[in-house]
């Protein structure tokens, strides 16, 4: 066979599952939440938002990289401490605290990450557990500075340039537009070559090596870039909410977002996303149960996992789903199949 | 004339056990050279020497006139040497091609920014690259029509040409084959034989790691000998076969 013969991009193919879903989160949700007009509603869908970005983000260092990261929480803790503290004591707008508690929170993540990416497995496990609660507890101890368990309260909306979008309707537009760009940008890591020497790293990182990848400079951009993304969460939800307090970013939220990642599926962005989505408005459906319901989303949580180890949506089907929908043009295909990417 | 690799009283201690024992040895570009002896003589070792994954106790490795011994396995990797591995190392969750690709990936720049702003920061072309590499690679070997499957679902002696499609696809100057016919029957010995010399025939210098005789003394140009650590004898295959160093190494005869 020959190169040439197999290199007809195919693009445009299949551009429709892409549309569907922004026609989707950008038309069809907003018009049903202003059709209900309640707050209640606007804030679900807000929170199952920031949570798939969350669990996106964790999606990188834990499924791709296979780090198991046990303090993802601490950097979206990060990013909301940096936008609350910005916005009540410098009276900065979102527009500026967006990116600056990304960095903020990935910069704290590069200063960890240096003598922690040596740890393999369960060593980096732990390390990670330490590093999170060292930051909850500085968010929960250190009163002078982050107000301590009392929270603080952030007055300043949503806004662009100064543009206030604190609207429900406009909040929604804000939170569901930064996490779709922050969701796409993660997608662009995971399913490109980039993502693939990550995963080289996952399966044999000795042998990653050998063959020329970077394995610790990979490991630790997976890290920063995860916890920028996490900031940005965090500033999302403190200006959304306008109340953040340490318990908002305890050690159980990492773990409720691993289990996101775990029972959408390892590996997988498409099962990222519809774990958060599973485990914010399962609970949130299940209300009628009353005190019954937490023990329900656990039995959902536990089949799930007995039944479809690999995740509602496992690694190898949401790469092919990926790669064929989103991934535009191929470069070679072998009896209709797209191998490779763009 | 400098050699391509050069290894100079190269040692090895693990312990109490001295694996690699003052060794020196050299490759010259386009040879393909095999590496032979007993079970335990330092093969392994010595090629773990050579590709950065065992730092030396004493010694110096040059690569093309330059000094390699003390660089990360990584760097030894991206200035062109190449290797598989004894026991196969595959990523067993990914598929073929994507498996192949981390070989290209490995040998170009590999920064978050060109797979996020793609085009803009140069990733557009890194990955058409990787893919053109990757499909190359894997056209040489022959395995293009498994290339969407998982490589765990693969047969062993698919495995074995999926690692050295993947070595390949770094475009290495040097490839290291860690005993590529373990595990091989007859048949499938000469088949292997053939390809590492029609890999060799595209220009390529190649050391073949063997304990087996058999592969290496009909296809090798040169062959090194090690026993217990040290190099017994350096010469083509007819000199080696009447050697009487090597036939009490292997014969335990005293000739």
């Amino acid at each position: 066979m020959n190169v040439s013969d197999l290199s007809a991009p195919r693009r445009g193919q299949g551009a429709l599952i892409p549309l569907l879903l922004a026609l989707l989160v950008f038309v069809g949700l907003p018009a049903l939440l202003a059709g209900f007009d309640r707050g209640y509603f606007y804030q679900i869908a807000n929170l199952a938002l920031i949570f798939i970005l969350l669990s996106a983000s964790m999606h990188l260092v834990t499924g791709v990289a296979g780090l198991l990261h046990l303090g993802h929480a601490a950097f979206y803790g990060v990013g909301a401490y940096t936008a609350a503290l910005l916005s009540t004591k410098f009276g900065l707008g979102f527009t500026v605290t967006l990116p600056l508690s990304g960095l903020v929170a990935a910069l704290i993540a590069f200063l960890v990450a240096l003598p922690t990416m040596r740890l393999v497995s369960i060593y980096f496990a732990v390390a990670t557990l330490a590093i999170g609660q060292m930051l909850y507890l500085v968010m929960l101890n250190w009163v002078e500075f982050t107000k301590g368990p009392n929270g603080i309260i952030v007055t300043k909306g949503l806004e662009l340039f100064g543009f206030s979008l604190s609207g429900r309707l406009a909040t929604y537009y804000t939170v569901a537009t930064v996490v779709a760009l922050c969701v796409l940008a993660i997608g662009r890591l995971s399913h490109s070559y980039y993502g693939n020497a990550l995963r080289s790293i996952r399966e044999d990182d000795q042998c990653a090596d050998a063959m020329g990848v970077s394995t610790a400079r990979l490991k630790m951009e997976a890290f920063t870039l995860s916890a920028f993304f996490a900031g940005v969460a965090g500033s999302l939800w403190a200006h959304m909410t306008g109340y953040i307090s340490p318990g908002d970013f305890k050690f159980s939220e990492s773990i409720l977002i691993l289990a996101m990642v775990v029972v959408g599926g390892l590996g997988s962005l498409p099962g990222a996303v519809i774990g958060a989505l599973l485990l914010i408005l399962l609970p949130e459906g299940l209300r009628a149960f009353g005190d019954f319901r937490n023990i329900m989303v656990g039995l959902v949580m536990f089949l799930s996992i007995l039944l479809l180890p690999k995740g509602l949506l496992g690694e190898v089907s949401a790469l092919q789903l990926a790669r064929r929908q989103l991934g535009a043009a191929w470069r070679n295909t072998v009896k209709g199949e797209g191998i490779g990417w763009r | 004339m400098t050699h391509l690799l050069d290894i100079r009283n190269v040692s090895r201690r693990f312990g109490g056990v001295l694996a690699v024992n003052d060794v020196t040895g050299h490759v010259d570009e386009g040879e393909l050279v095999g590496l032979i002896g007993p079970n335990g003589a330092g093969k392994t070792t010595l090629f773990n020497l050579i590709s950065g994954f065992t730092p030396l106790s004493s010694g110096t490795v040059a690569f093309d006139g330059k000094t390699i011994s003390g660089l990360k396995t990584n760097q030894v990797a991206r200035l062109g040497i190449s290797r598989t591995f004894q026991n196969l190392r595959v990523f067993p969750n990914m598929s073929v091609f994507d498996n192949v690709s981390v070989g290209a990936v490995g040998a170009l720049p590999q920064g978050a920014l060109g797979a996020l702003f793609g085009s803009l920061a140069g990733g557009g072309a890194r990955s058409a690259e990787i893919s053109r590499r990757t499909w190359e690679a894997l056209e040489a070997v022959g395995l293009t029509h498994v290339a969407g499957e998982l490589a765990a679902n693969l047969p062993y002696g698919q495995r074995k040409y999926l690692e050295i499609a993947r070595a390949l696809a770094m475009q290495p100057r040097f490839l290291i084959l860690d005993e590529p016919a373990a595990g091989l029957n007859d048949t499938e010995t000469r088949a292997l034989a053939d390809f590492i010399k029609r890999l060799h025939g595209t220009g390529l210098t190649i050391m073949l790691v063997e304990h087996d005789m058999t592969l290496v003394m009909s296809i090798c140009q040169r062959i090194l000998v090690l026993a217990s650590g040290r190099k017994i004898a350096d010469g083509p295959p007819d000199a080696i076969r009447r050697d009487p160093a090597v036939l009490e190494a292997y014969l335990g005869v005293d000739a």
